[in-house]
């Protein structure tokens, strides 16, 4: 099922990847970090978890650069890490 | 040189030196105001306090604002700001300081929960010993590949999963299912990776690897179940949708009426529903780490409220009260031969999946051999080895459920059932039989008779052991003010005698397994939120009915998982009542924290509306009482 799930993103060029923030601090500052995600170009699909710190990223590989999700985060003042 | 390791120690502790510094201007400014005088110097490090504490806030409430999102960083960034405009700099350099430590020391602990997990997927080692063309090679332990042979040493922790292929060890399997005792594991036993080989070497073929292993796919689970919302959780949230810009009409209207900026400001901030926010989430994920720890897979906040309002507790008997490893106690033909009694039932039984089957094809198999075998021996894959019987093939067969089978074997019908079954086909059992079955019963023995043409020629008398702990953990359900209940298919007298045996409530006996369902929808219909405790397989369409499903063992098996709404991993009855005490301990840290949020709410809006209450202490008391949630929530992480 994981695998099928898989596949198919592959086939429309999407990728996805985890990130973990374990230093969020409020869950406002969990919506900002996802608002602040999705408006780095390629992320199709965000989701920031509070209680785990878990970041959930969708992205099409030809357009987003991964490195840009952790200076996102960054930026809005948490440490990102990989999941 | 040196620059590289400062610039990283402050990227790391950057919200403690920011806080630090913040804390330090803003003592230094106050002292130096209140105790010299020099008001304009004092006025001036109060500012830079303000402004080193507040940077980092200002920039997320920038983000907010143009994110159109209207979080606390928004709202302690204005009433820093108003306070400076209208020369209250301590307020100002007081509530940015208060707010940065609040949420440093909030970051701090919220990490402590979010990490909870992670310790449990660091049991993992990192590489594995593969055997690889012919040799040993150590690979990194992902990119291990299903089939191939891993060494574990004796005391290594185990790299993957897969099944024992040379070998023999004892295994702490604590990661997995929170048992620390060590599970014996040799030929063919599934071992799982995270687990420690605590004894001999042992070589296993690898199922899984990596992201595929029980224990990821345990921890993914468990993340999910935290993610997931509880229904309090949404119905804050829906709540905080409307509360946050009423707190702002407040504050507007305020102003409107009392020309008061600090006032207004001082509402802003304490209105923040923080406490209100954190408090039920913070409960439900230290509940579901530290259930997780203990091997005790909760499915999410929604199930974890639910199992928190349990007052009746039902188990299906056999494999959860009782070991599940049925055994033949006794074999008694009545003029006629036992092993003749016992042979015929066998291959009665042979086809069916039933467990009582299983009992008797095996007892029939272990009964020393008289003289020969016949040279027909079965090639069946069981492994029928020289010394044990063969035990025949019957012409046709079929399963009376929760009854029995009827079979043909050698132009003779043979039943092998219970009374019902008998009664049903209306066979006559003699008055000395039916003493001698009511006499095993009271024993709680499971008796099934073995008929031959119409006539009953034998009973065999089986046992179920009973578990160790299952009185004492029908004894601490009890202790909880949870009623409970034993279900079973057995008859009335072995029912009653296994329930005082165990001390349980009530039972229910004679059940078919779809009945089960039906007595569990009963207890439901007279109010009762009622858990069920079952295998998870054959018990998985009353898990699913009861309002909280408890799956045993079920590390390994994803169908269980799926329909449980808690799984045990380890098939350890005495996880119950922690799992039960557990959920109920939830339910009331959530109300708890709830109840503390609305009434640091309510007192600080009654303190500022009356004002007694300053900006910097309804800053203090706002960020106390969201620490204090947070603490209280994180309780639960040491239940």
């Amino acid at each position: 099922m994981y695998m099928a799930v898989r596949v198919l993103r592959r086939t429309v060029m999407n990728e996805t990847t985890q990130l973990r923030v374990i230093n969020f601090d409020c869950p406002t500052c969990a919506s900002t970090v996802e608002r602040a995600l999705s408006n780095v170009d390629g992320v199709q699909n965000v989701k920031v978890h509070y209680t785990t710190g878990r970041v959930e990223i969708e992205y099409d590989d030809d357009v987003a650069d991964p490195d840009a999700f952790a200076q996102a985060i960054e930026n809005q003042g948490y440490t990102p890490q990989p999941a | 040189m040196n620059a590289q390791p400062i610039t990283q120690y402050y990227r790391k502790n950057r919200k403690a030196i920011v806080t630090a510094s913040s804390g330090l201007l803003y003592g230094g400014g106050w002292s130096l105001g209140h105790f010299t005088g020099f008001d304009t110097a004092s006025a001036g490090i109060l500012i830079l306090a303000a402004i080193i504490g507040g940077y980092d806030i200002a920039k997320t409430a920038y983000y907010e604002v143009t994110n159109r999102t209207l979080g606390i960083k928004t709202l302690v960034t204005l009433a820093a700001i108003g306070a400076i405009v209208i020369g209250e700099y301590w307020e100002a350099a007081a509530v940015v300081f208060l707010f940065s430590l609040g949420s440093y020391l909030e970051g701090r602990t919220m990490r402590k929960t979010r990490t909870a997990l992670q310790e449990l997927l660091e049991m993992t080692p990192d590489t594995a010993t593969v055997r690889r063309d012919g040799d040993l090679q150590e690979v990194p332990a992902r990119d291990v590949e299903e089939g191939e042979v891993v060494l574990v040493k004796p005391g290594g922790k185990i790299p993957v999963d897969g099944s024992v292929v040379d070998g023999e060890s004892a295994v702490n399997q604590a990661p997995v299912t929170g048992e620390s005792a060590p599970v014996h594991k040799a030929d063919g036993d599934e071992v799982y990776a995270g687990t420690v080989n605590q004894e001999g070497a042992l070589e296993v073929r690898t199922t899984g690897a990596g992201s595929d292993t029980t224990l990821e796919r345990i921890i993914r689970r468990v993340e999910e179940a935290q993610e997931a919302q509880s229904p309090t959780e949404s119905l804050i949230d829906r709540f905080a949708k409307y509360y946050t810009p009423a707190v702002i009409v407040l504050a507007i209207s305020a102003y409107a009426v009392t020309q008061n900026a600090i006032l207004s400001l001082t509402l802003l901030v304490i209105g923040c529903p923080g406490a209100l926010v954190i408090g039920p989430p913070v409960s439900i994920v230290s509940a579901i780490g530290n259930a997780a720890r203990s091997g005790v897979l909760m499915k999410g906040g929604e199930h974890l409220e639910r199992a928190g309002k349990t007052d009746l507790v039902t188990f299906d008997k056999t494999g959860t009260l009782t070991k599940g490893g049925t055994t033949v106690a006794d074999v008694e033909g009545f003029d006629i031969d036992d092993d003749e009694v016992i042979s015929l039932a066998a291959t009665a039984e042979k086809k069916s999946e039933h467990h009582l089957a299983d009992a008797i094809v095996d007892a029939a198999r272990d009964r020393p051999t008289a003289a020969t075998d016949g040279g027909t021996a079965v090639a069946h894959s069981d492994a029928t080895s020289a010394e044990h019987r063969s035990v025949p093939d019957p012409d046709d067969f079929d399963v009376v459920a929760g009854m029995g089978v009827v079979a043909h074997t050698d132009g003779h019908e043979v039943v092998v059932g219970n009374r019902a079954l008998l009664d049903d086909r209306s066979i006559d059992i003699p008055d000395h039989i039916a003493e001698y079955v009511r006499g095993r019963e009271e024993r709680g023995e499971t008796v099934v008779h073995v008929v031959r043409d119409g006539s009953v020629i034998g009973v065999i008398a089986m046992r179920d052991e009973l578990r160790e702990a299952a009185p004492g953990v029908v004894a601490a359900l009890q202790d909880a003010g949870i009623e409970t209940v034993m279900l079973t298919g057995d008859n009335e007298r072995t029912a009653s005698a296994v329930a005082g045996e165990v001390g349980i409530d009530e039972y229910r006996a004679e059940l078919l397994p779809e009945e089960k369902q039906t007595v569990i929808e009963e207890y439901q219909a007279d109010g009762h939120v009622v858990a069920m405790v079952g295998d998870g397989i054959n018990d998985a369409p009353s898990l699913a009915t009861a309002d909280v499903g408890i799956a045993m063992g079920a590390a390994g098996t994803d169908t269980a998982i799926e329909t449980a709404d808690m799984a045990l991993m380890a098939d350890d009855l005495e996880r119950i009542p922690y799992a039960v005490t557990l959920s109920k301990a939830t339910r009331w840290n959530v109300l708890e924290n709830v109840g503390l949020a609305v009434l640091t709410v309510t007192v600080l809006l009654a303190g500022v509306l009356t004002s007694y209450v300053t900006l910097a202490a309804g800053m203090l008391v706002h960020e106390a009482s969201v620490l204090l949630v947070i603490l209280n929530g994180m309780r639960l992480l040491r239940h």
